[in-house]
């Protein structure tokens, strides 16, 4: 009776709204006492109480994977399907943050793709600290802006797996949706002119998101050093009164960008160069030491190989061109073209013995079973198995 | 190197390779990679004993061809 969906609620992607929290999740919560005895019978009003009373969010934590009374909320909303606009409510209220979280979790649930971030998007700029409770049950600092983050990139927060929406980018091609201008935009306009005259801009910015329209990337790793006055870009965004702006930004913008870019890029290449060399110098090096081992154990099987790698080895210093670029092996680097190896033989030596130990982390394993084990544990950041 | 066998009695038997100091943590990964599952969702059993995550295999006294119970948080 009580773990019933209301039968008045729409089925939200397909499926009972409360499926959308997968068996095992939901059995616990229907067990955990904070829903026996706090949830039950909530209307919206009364959720609203409850709500104001949270003063952590989380997913699950200790041995037996406890739900929070966050979680059990989240449910309970899931349960009685309050309306958008009590929703949006929960979202706008800016005085009980654990309030607005709740909302933004609700809203990423059930809500289109285009609600999502429509309404999602001007939490951004809401710096607040929060409490989250983590699987060991201990507590971790978080923010708000980095929750909403994990809302709109990731697609698994707090144990529940959030349903797909679409990339931004792809609503903004259809036209659904506006491109993304942060809150902060002139604060950032002005700040960007004075570096580009005091120094040449240099970041690399990675891409660490994914599903990001490559504005808002730039945006946001600026975003985070700066706070700003808030209260303005509140009411701009919520008014949306865009048109003003967003003529002048676009000019502005890309002149921008193509300066960086070309900043950047001359960055990438140099290192790129560097990171090069050091690597092929190992592989060429270890290539060779391989290609001596292969041909004594398995001549039938690799003979097209070793050969082609016999042929490197007799030609001992080779730097022709055409070679080198067929098999990517020896550098390309204008540094190292005519130099005596001489003075570099103990850092070869250093690295052509980093670069045996890092073959023998993975998967250099005769056995191949083993191989692929040991590729599969690189991966996951462990070391390799002891045979 | 060790090799466990995690069963969960619903069709699930994975063999997974192991050295004994990794961690029961580490080893939920890796059947997690080869089950599908989410690492996180992951109990590991023996009878009533639940195995902590940051436990090594060879303190938890796991060894070479035991047979370990998969259960779903």
């Amino acid at each position: 009776m009580a773990n019933r969906t209301d039968p008045a609620a729409k089925s939200i992607r397909g499926t009972n709204p409360q499926n959308l929290v997968e068996k095992i999740l939901r059995s616990k919560i229907y067990q955990n006492t904070y829903w026996k005895e706090q949830c039950f019978g909530l209307t919206a009003e009364t959720l609203v109480d409850k709500a104001m009373e949270l003063d952590h969010l989380g997913g699950t934590y200790g041995g037996n994977r406890k739900p929070t009374p966050f979680m059990c909320l989240v449910m309970k909303m899931l349960q009685i399907q309050p309306e958008k606009e009590i929703v949006i409510e929960f979202i706008k209220n800016e005085d009980y943050k654990y309030v607005r979280v709740l909302g933004a979790f609700y809203l990423r649930l059930t809500g289109t793709d285009v609600d999502v971030y429509r309404y999602l998007e001007p939490l951004y700029n809401d710096y607040r600290k929060l409490r989250r409770k983590l699987a060991d049950g201990q507590f971790t600092l978080t923010h708000v802006d980095e929750v909403i983050d994990e809302l709109l990139t990731k697609d698994y927060s707090c144990d529940i797996a959030l349903p797909r929406v679409k990339r931004r980018w792809n609503l903004e091609s259809l036209g659904s949706l506006e491109p993304r201008r942060s809150a902060l935009e002139e604060d950032f306009e002005e700040e960007e002119e004075k570096e580009d005259n005091d120094q040449p801009a240099d970041e690399l910015e990675e891409d660490y998101y994914r599903g990001r329209s490559p504005t808002r990337e730039r945006e946001r790793d600026r975003r985070r050093d700066s706070h700003r006055h808030r209260d303005r870009d509140y009411d701009r965004d919520y008014d949306r009164d865009y048109d003003r702006d967003y003529e002048r930004e676009r000019g502005r913008g890309r002149d921008r960008d193509r300066d960086r870019d070309r900043d950047r890029d001359r960055e990438r290449d140099r290192d790129r160069y560097r990171l090069r060399e050091e690597k092929d110098y190992g592989r060429e090096r270890e290539g060779r030491e391989r290609d001596r081992r292969d041909r004594d154990r398995d001549r039938g099987r690799r003979r097209s190989r070793s050969r082609s790698r016999s042929r490197s080895k007799d030609r001992k210093d080779y730097d022709g061109g055409d070679y080198r670029k067929r098999h990517a092996r020896s550098s390309a680097s204008p540094r190292r073209h005519g130099d005596g190896h001489e003075d570099d033989e103990p850092k070869k030596k250093k690295e052509k013995k980093e670069k045996k130990e890092k073959k023998d982390d993975g998967t250099d394993h005769p056995d191949p079973e083993i191989a692929e084990a040991n590729k599969l544990r690189a991966a996951l950041g462990l070391k390799p198995l002891k045979v | 190197m060790i090799e466990v066998v995690l069963n969960d009695r619903l069709g699930k038997k994975v063999r997974v390779k192991c050295n004994d100091d990794d961690t029961i943590g580490d080893l939920k990964k890796l059947v997690a990679a080869q089950t599908g599952t989410r690492a996180d969702k992951i109990r590991i059993q023996k009878w009533y004993t639940i195995y902590k995550d940051h436990i090594t295999l060879k303190d938890c006294e796991i060894h070479d061809g035991m047979g370990l119970e998969l259960y779903y948080n």
